[in-house]
């Protein structure tokens, strides 16, 4: 999706994910569709990392700044970002972006860096209900970030490694300082890597999906935000709720997207 | 003048203070007793030896409550009202009255719990009439005139308050959602002598708001944390009215003022809105709501809940169901009382706030 169009009259539009752990930046063509983006690490400083993807995302679509009529920023960070035109949050926009990719979602799970939420979407990718996990970290990338750093795997590399295992280990917490703790137990008794990390997985769906009851899932289900990227936890999920799940290429940039989207109706509105 | 000052104030022109923890008690009886219910809902400060005597699934009203005795700041009362309100509010009066010993009067308070029968009425009455001889053991005789006189009062001050909630209602009333709550909240700790005037001169001076933005309806057991109301001011939402037990649903829906000051009492209880606390019908609670969302037209509910709050949570999940069938849109929030806002908190309202403003461009 890098953007191969260098005509430099064209309107375009942006949209800004702020997260806790990487930020996205998307630029839109207002007749071509996505010109490019980029994803950096968001870091000490939302402003910084807001910029930063910006201008790696215009570098990559060959937009210059002065194209962009428009920014939307989303994300827990998105009231970092004073050039912003609007800041809408990325409930709103995770359910545009994913409308927008796969017209026929009608819930979207997205499993981020410090969060995770599940959210109803209707006609036109407006949301009609969301449930958002409460207040702390379990079971999000972070949980998976730190489950890494502690079995020394790749964070690329659990999803594969756990469609490998021939077992499962249970993990009875999904309190990151709680599991940190059990698996260190576990592999103190030498159990494979595999059959823990697919633990932590189960985990993290089964977090999940008390969210999804909530909402009730009415449907396609598509994927979103980092975790999307692992296939043991979509495995996992698709398995629980008894069909497939759509998963974009690049499901970190559904946030972006949708913040983008918002950017071009906004505008569209106006003209 | 900050309540502090006032209760000291109110103390020195001879009035006795007393402590009251939520919720539904006689106030009249107490005016009429020349005493000032002082109610203890969410006294701004730090949990520090409340912790020693609950267990930590015990909610932060009744964490706070025992906190204040603890760290003295109710040294100025000169006594305690316990309501029978739910299990943890009767163990915090355990806790005080056998075992932390105040060196203050504790008083008692039992009301029926629904489903009313005959009986109940009469057992309210006794509860009535016992809370009066247990006062005039310390306090002296109470003048039935004068408390006749309060309950009148007390009919004329609900009647106020149906009016500022109808205005409201009806997109009549300019003031903020955080200052509507600031002034309804000094009830809690205001004479009605001094209530009454300000909630009067409040209402004309409010009169005449446009109405605008989408409306909610806020649930749960008091405002707070207070931020909330703030950010939806910020997001051009109104609050059309409440179920809040701390607000309207200690507000009688009628007042008929019978010949007996008793029986008026007895009236206006039985008067008041379905309520947790009294463990009212689901089926009551839920038909009182989706009034209040027809009479307003309000396009959500906020279920603005203190966390561990037992008698709430048990009906909330039938409550937001019903809501959404009626087909307005549902926010559940579970809060520790003055924590402020978190980022996710602000994200959770944001979006409520954006699907219920995308439901209605719709």
């Amino acid at each position: 999706m890098t953007a191969e169009d260098p005509i430099k009259n064209r309107d375009c539009v942006a949209g800004i994910d702020v997260g806790s752990l990487s930020t996205e930046a998307l630029i839109l063509d207002m007749e071509c569709g996505t010109a490019g983006y980029a994803i950096v690490q968001t870091g000490a400083n939302s402003t910084d990392a807001a910029v930063s993807a910006l201008e790696k995302a215009l570098a990559a679509s060959g937009i210059e700044r002065d194209q962009i009529r428009r920014i939307v920023a989303t994300g827990y960070g998105r009231v970092s970002i004073p050039f912003s035109d609007k800041r809408v949050t990325e409930i709103s926009c995770h359910a545009m972006g994913a409308f927008h990719l796969f017209p026929d979602t009608g819930i979207v799970i997205d499993i981020g860096g410090q969060d995770s939420k599940v959210i109803r979407v209707g006609e036109g990718g407006r949301v009609l209900d969301f449930a958002m996990n409460d207040k702390c970290a379990a079971g999000t990338g972070r949980f998976l970030e730190v489950m890494a750093d502690k079995l020394q795997v790749a964070l690329d590399d659990m999803g594969p490694l756990s469609l490998k295992a021939g077992g499962e280990i249970g993990i009875s917490s999904v309190c990151t300082v709680f599991a940190e703790s059990e698996v260190v137990s576990l592999v103190a008794r030498n159990h494979p890597k595999e059959e823990i990390i697919r633990g932590l997985h189960r985990a993290i769906v089964n977090r999940v999906w008390s969210m999804v009851k909530g909402i009730g899932v009415r449907g396609a289900v598509t994927m979103s935000g980092g975790v999307a990227k692992n296939s043991g936890v979509v495995s996992l999920m698709e398995e629980k709720l008894g069909q497939p799940i759509h998963v974009y290429s690049e499901p970190q940039i559904i946030g972006a997207l949708g913040a983008a989207l918002v950017a071009r109706r906004d505008l569209q509105d106006v003209q | 003048m900050s309540r502090r000052e006032y209760l000291k104030n109110q103390k020195q022109k001879g009035r006795r203070l007393i402590g009251v923890f939520p919720a539904h008690y006689p106030r009249e009886i107490l005016w009429a007793f020349n005493s000032l219910p002082a109610e203890i809902w969410d006294p701004p400060l730090d949990i520090e030896g409340a912790n020693a005597h609950l267990q930590p699934y015990i909610c932060s009203v009744v964490k706070l409550g025992l906190e204040l005795i603890l760290q003295g700041k109710g040294d100025m009362l000169d006594g305690f009202l316990f309501p029978h309100t739910c299990d943890s509010i009767q163990n915090m009066a355990s806790i005080v009255y056998d075992y932390l010993g105040v060196g203050k009067p504790c008083y008692f308070f039992y009301h029926p719990k629904a489903p009313y029968r005959p009986s109940s009425r009469r057992y309210y009455l006794e509860q009535l009439k016992s809370l009066v001889s247990r006062l005039e053991r310390d306090l002296g005789p109470m003048d039935e005139n004068e408390l006749r006189r309060r309950v009148e009062q007390g009919h004329h001050l609900a009647s106020i308050l149906r009016e500022i909630y109808d205005a409201r209602r009806r997109g009549g009333l300019s003031a903020s959602n955080a200052d509507f709550y600031r002034m309804i909240r000094q009830g809690e700790y205001l004479h009605p002598d001094d209530f009454i005037p300000l909630l009067e001169d409040f209402l004309k001076a409010s009169r005449g708001g446009d109405g605008k933005g989408p409306g909610v309806i806020l649930s749960g057991v008091l405002p707070n944390p207070p931020e909330i109301l703030n950010l939806l001011d910020e997001l051009g939402v109104r609050v059309v009215d409440d179920d809040l037990l701390c607000c309207g649903r200690r507000i009688p829906m009628h007042t008929t003022m019978a010949q007996d000051p008793f029986e008026a009492l007895v009236d206006s209880y039985f008067a008041m809105p379905p309520c947790t606390t009294k463990d009212s019908p689901l089926k009551g609670r839920v038909d009182y709501l989706l009034e209040k969302i027809a009479a307003s037209k309000a396009k959500g509910v906020i279920f603005y809940l203190v966390k561990f709050c037992e008698p709430e949570w048990f009906d909330v999940p039938c409550m937001a169901e019903a809501v959404k069938e009626a087909g307005a849109a549902v926010l559940t929030v579970d809060v520790d009382l003055n924590q402020g806002l978190s980022g996710q908190l602000t994200t959770r309202i944001e979006a409520f706030v954006e699907m219920i403003g995308r439901q209605q461009e719709a």
